[in-house]
């Protein structure tokens, strides 16, 4: 995937969300530095006129020392406004660019494919996010806007001197175009490698101590925690590198900044001095010459940093920018034939990266209105099948049909949030009372009745604050607000007490009447809540049994008791 | 070059307090609780550079003298060969600059970083020197982000704010000095609006401040949000709402945004008033020098007048003496969150419970296991009076434990949850101290002989780490000596299922590997090495199917043979098979 169509959805985004903003803060940060500049240059330009015109009582009577005064304080508070409107414009612009970017973000992770990615390594995944997330605002801070500011000063140089000396403008303004802006560009290239080791270098740091704190006791039996130092010394060794090779190209660059302003300076005056020579101009327009291209400098330090960090923002924009596409709406599995609320046919799963199919020849019709157990151990193949039938995943061969259908996952994943909306995810329109009812049936009603601000309790993060036991209840809660002909349930009671577990159960079998049940479980309690039992052992099916058939209840003894 | 030079800040605008300058305050911190180690110990190479740096400014002085006396030369019908020489000298003074720069740069970044290593592996150390039982530990994740990615700010605390405010304290008085003996107008001017500009930003910022850090605290809401949502993902995805989801987050990310930017109308008045004064201060002299030249303000210069080029130095000092105040206020974000980096690797450095004989351990690596490993025979347990508590709490988890298990005998610990079996286990494997004695094949468990009795102890956790890494690595852990035979031998006894190669690799904190597995390979972890003489398994079989736990115990007793087992667990089926029930709780 080549980097500039990773960078034109990001690009489009920026573009999309407040274009005029972005604008006016570009221009914000060009008035300041013009403002600057015309500050400095005319006060060279006054103090030189004064000097000269103070030789004489008559000319300092005649000079008009009101206009250029005035003119030096208006720019004064001119450029501290500009400075201010800059600030405000930008951050306005940078704050709606990254609303609008997790926005997008979270639609782009959304996408099945995506979403399966995001699930097998989380910590990781997420930690890149936020880090990329802060690494592309610099893309408009600390790149667009100091560039936009640094060629003001250069055209305003030039025009400044060329108006004097067509020659002088251009050479000086060619100087500095070459080393101010040249040379970060330069030096961009190379650290994009030490600024992407770097950005790998500090994940390989964090997932060595992870490895230290959470690996501690295996490293202290095997005798290996003074080897887990040496990795993180290597590790850190590793950044170290990177940083130093980075901080080397950004001294050097700097160097050369010095070297050609010096170079700049000197030369404008000799320039200066010549016209001067020839009678072109007049001590006054020297000063000012020499005063306006060092004051240009202003934006280039800013411009340099942010030009030395473009291989990490490149980095995150090409993590990124794939999230940013817009992709096509999810597939979801076609309806089954009447009377079937779901078939599987000749349908294999492979995963990528496994040799092995997860599941491989699987026929399967489930008709209205039953309610089927998939069984066997873990690893055999179950949560694959359930993926399936929500839609989650695609087969790699055979069909897959189902009615629109709701997956309990085996997790239970609760938010950040109160928890009405956590109740709400599941049924955005249900009333307090709807909430209510269905708290009741799950049994929680009294316990979130006795919180503080009963359904407008704020939860902590993943849920904190509610017991495993009440999370899973709330989870249940939140399956039966949904009105799907079809509930897939992945261990709904794993890690629950039998009481509990029972009562759960219960419920879900009297909310279920009149729909459809597919639950994966290896344990008895569960099973027993289907009239039919189909056995999954390495991918395949391997039996079926109905209640009532003698293999049946055979099967449901073999299974793990509360 | 001398001109002003501001720094776009991504930071909200957190200004200098008036109040104390920086070291003062570390100083008056020091009363009220342990000093941050950011206040004290400066690198003798970040005080160097920053020296340098300083001097580097300063250059600024000549090279402004020689191109004002050059105008002034000029002005008086001077030409071009006359003032060669002078820029001539502006250019190697230039150059010169430049290379001090340079050099201080490169100075303070190494110590800086140097620094940073060096707190790097001391937070490691402590973190691996204390006990794996120890409640106060910080978690992995916490740890990882402190040592990772919030150590690193400690470099441009050190490297890019330490010689700003260098630069803060020597610049401006060197400046005033060259400019008195010509005005003492200007100096004055300059003198009251520098004071002015940090009394200003502290009565803006006194109120920015508060603000700015609940603007950091709901921008790390927002990020908090996403990441929430995301780690939730599959089951926003099963119950189709996603678009409801994404429309809030938009919402909530807009209304942080909205409420920042009340905020930061605020907060950036601080650069405003920065700007204004430095600005004003400029425009002031400038036009005091004019009507000075014009004769119009005759004091000022000590009886004398001002010639153009004195007039001309004196402008061109002016912003150069309010750049170092600049920068200063524009690394103070540097200053922030490099403090904090120091605070967070203080936290993990904090002083705990340790693992027993760290000292020892840490110092030097395991030594290697020959070739020819043989068993050494089973291990005896001898427990007397032994005790365990957390620190801060009453209760103990243990007391007063005497236990014998005989080399060899296999014996289950069973018991209500939070009776200590874990702690039990944990104790004998010497991961944390314990009161009174415990002795393992004669040996008593003590600082300087733990590393060498762990070597004997094969541990299966509750929940044994997966490394990120090869299935391989994940067994041997890196052990030396042991080859690939040692290794398949380990595979095959703990029946670790067909597929599972030793190269193949492992997903982040084991998914795609089954409960099962993961026990599997624990014991496999465990079985590595065949002079184990004791093996402690805790809950080998929780949460696990019917099947899959009978492999499991087949494969941890088949390994137990010849060897003393001692497994903590709630499953009666396994109890059933060991020679002993030792029950824990109520009345041990």
């Amino acid at each position: 995937m080549s980097l500039m169509g990773d960078l034109k959805p990001v690009v489009r985004l920026f573009l999309a969300e407040r274009r005029g903003m972005l604008a006016g803060g570009l221009a914000c940060a060009a008035l300041t530095i013009l403002a600057g500049m015309a500050l400095l240059g005319i006060s060279g330009w006054f103090i030189t006129a004064t000097a000269l015109a103070g030789l004489s009582t008559a000319t300092a009577v005649m000079f008009d020392v009101f206009a250029p005064a005035a003119a030096i304080r208006l720019l004064a508070i001119g450029r501290t406004g500009a400075r201010y409107g800059e600030r405000l414009t930008t951050h306005d612009a940078a704050l709606t660019l990254l609303a609008g970017l997790r926005e997008r973000l979270f639609r782009g992770w959304a996408q099945p494919g995506a979403a399966r990615a995001l699930e097998a390594r989380p910590a990781r995944l997420l930690f890149r996010l936020t880090a990329d997330i802060d690494a592309l605002d610099s893309l408009y801070l600390r790149l667009a806007v100091p560039l936009a500011a640094a060629v003001a000063a250069l055209l305003a140089t030039g025009i400044a001197l060329g108006l004097m000396e067509p020659r002088l403008g251009l050479a000086v303004a060619g100087v500095l175009a070459v080393a101010w802006l040249g040379l970060p560009l330069l030096a961009a290239l190379p650290a994009r490698r030490p600024a992407r080791r770097r950005a790998h270098g500090v994940e390989t740091l964090r997932a060595d101590v992870i490895d230290l704190v959470a690996g501690q006791a295996e490293l202290a039996m095997a005798g290996r925690l003074p080897a887990q130092q040496a990795v993180l010394a290597a590790s850190d060794a590793a950044v170290a590198m990177a940083d130093d090779a980075l901080n080397r190209m950004e001294v050097r660059t700097a160097f050369g900044f010095g070297a050609a302003g010096a170079l700049a300076l000197a030369g404008t005056l000799v320039g200066v001095a010549a016209l001067m020579e020839h009678g072109v101009i007049g001590a006054p327009v020297a000063a000012l010459g020499v005063l306006v291209p060092l004051a240009a400098l202003e934006p280039f330090a800013a411009f340099r940093r942010g030009a030395l960090e473009l291989g990490r923002t490149l980095l995150a924009v090409r993590r990124i920018g794939p999230r940013l596409r817009e992709a096509a709406p999810a597939a979801r599995p076609a309806l089954p034939s009447p009377g079937l609320a779901a078939r599987l046919s000749g349908v294999e799963v492979r995963h990528a990266g496994r040799a092995v199919p997860a599941v491989q020849g699987i026929d399967l019709d489930v008709a209205a209105g039953s309610r089927v157990a998939l069984v066997g151990p873990s690893g055999a193949g179950k949560s694959t099948l359930l993926a399936l039938l929500a839609g989650e995943i695609a087969p790699s061969a055979g069909t897959a049909e189902a009615l629109a259908a709701t997956l309990l996952t085996q997790r239970t994943q609760l938010f950040h949030d109160t928890i009405a909306d956590n109740l709400r995810l599941a049924a955005p329109t249900a009333g307090e009372e709807r909430l209510w009812q269905v708290l009741e049936e799950v049994g929680l009603a009294a316990a979130i009745r006795a919180l503080p601000s009963a359904l407008e309790t704020p939860m902590g993060e993943a849920g904190l604050g509610l017991s495993g036991g009440q999370g899973r209840r709330l989870a249940v809660a939140r399956l039966l607000l949904r009105d799907t002909p079809l509930w897939l349930l992945d261990e709904p009671t794993d890690g629950l007490d039998a009481r509990t577990a029972r009562h759960l159960l219960d419920r879900v079998g009297v909310a279920a009447e009149g729909r459809t049940l597919v639950i994966a479980t290896h344990i008895r309690r569960e099973a027993d809540l289907a009239d039919r039992l189909v056995v999954v052992e390495d991918g395949r099916i391997v039996r079926v049994w109905a209640r009532g058939e003698a293999g049946f209840a055979a099967t449901l003894a073999a299974l793990r008791a509360d | 070059m001398g001109a002003p030079s501001i720094r776009l800040e991504r930071e909200t605008a957190a200004p200098p307090r008036a109040d104390a300058p920086p070291s003062k305050r570390a100083r008056s911190r020091a009363t009220g609780r342990a000093p941050s180690r950011a206040g004290q110990g400066t690198p003798r190479g970040v005080k160097m550079g920053g020296l340098l740096q300083a001097l580097a400014t300063l250059i600024w002085l000549p090279q402004a003298a020689l191109i004002a006396f050059s105008i002034d030369h000029l002005a008086n019908g001077a030409g071009v060969e006359a003032i060669l020489p002078a820029a001539a000298g502006v250019l190697a003074l230039g150059l010169v600059r430049a290379a001090l720069e340079s050099v201080g740069a490169r100075l303070a970044f190494r110590a800086a970083r140097r620094e940073l290593s060096q707190l790097r592996a001391e937070a490691g150390r402590a973190l691996a020197a204390r006990s794996p039982l120890d409640a106060g530990r910080v978690a992995s994740g916490a740890a990882a982000s402190a040592l990772a990615e919030q150590a690193e700010s400690v470099v441009p605390y050190r490297s890019r704010f330490m010689p700003a405010r260098m630069r803060m304290a020597l610049v401006p008085p060197v400046i005033l000095a060259a400019i008195l003996p010509f005005s003492w107008v200007p100096a004055l001017l300059l003198v009251v609006a520098a004071p002015l500009i940090p009394l200003f930003m502290a009565l803006v910022g006194w109120r920015a401040k508060a603000a700015s850090e609940q603007q950091m605290v709901e921008v790390g809401g927002m990020n908090a949000f996403l990441l929430d949502r995301l780690r939730g993902l599959a089951t926003i995805r099963a119950l189709d709402a996603v678009d409801l989801t994404a429309s809030r987050l938009k919402a909530n990310a807009l209304a942080v945004k909205a409420r920042t930017m009340a905020v930061l109308r605020i907060a950036f008045l601080s650069s405003a008033v920065l700007e204004l004064f430095s600005a004003l201060g400029v425009a002031m002299v400038a036009v005091y020098v004019g009507f000075h030249l014009l004769g119009e303000l005759t004091f000022g210069a000590w009886g004398a007048r001002l010639t153009l080029g004195e007039g001309l130095f004196i402008l061109m000092l002016a912003p150069a003496f309010f750049e170092p105040l600049r920068d200063y206020a524009a690394a103070w974000h540097d200053r922030a969150s490099g403090r904090a980096a120091f605070e967070g690797l203080e936290a993990l450095s904090g002083a705990g419970m340790a693992l027993p004989g760290a000292d020892h351990v840490l110092r030097a690596d395991a030594s290697p296991v020959p070739s020819d490993a043989r068993p050494e025979g089973a291990l005896d347990v001898r427990l007397t009076g032994v005790g365990f508590a957390h620190a801060g709490r009453d209760a103990p988890v243990l007391q007063n434990l005497d236990l014998v298990v005989r080399a060899g005998e296999r014996v289950a610990v069973m018991g209500p949850s939070g009776a200590g079996k874990s702690t039990l286990l944990a104790l004998l494997a010497g991961l944390a101290p314990a009161t009174g004695d415990i002795h393992l094949g004669g040996t008593r468990l003590g600082a300087a002989t733990a590393g060498a009795l762990r070597a004997r102890i094969g541990f299966i956790g509750q929940a044994p780490h997966v490394f990120a890494g090869t299935l391989g690595g994940n067994i041997t852990l890196g052990r030396p000596g042991f080859g690939d035979a040692a290794l398949a031998a380990a595979i095959t006894r703990a029946a670790l299922p067909r597929g599972a190669e030793a190269h193949s690799s492992v997903g982040e904190g084991g998914i795609g590997f089954s409960g099962g597995e993961v026990r599997r390979l624990a014991v496999a972890r465990a079985a590595l090495d065949p002079r184990v003489g004791l093996i402690l398994a805790d809950e080998p079989t929780a949460h696990l199917d019917a099947q899959t736990a009978r492999e499991v115990s087949a494969a941890l007793l088949a390994f137990a043979e010849e060897r003393t087992l001692i497994v903590a667990t709630h499953d009666p089926a396994l109890a059933a098979r060991m020679d002993r029930v030792i029950r824990l709780g109520g009345g041990a």
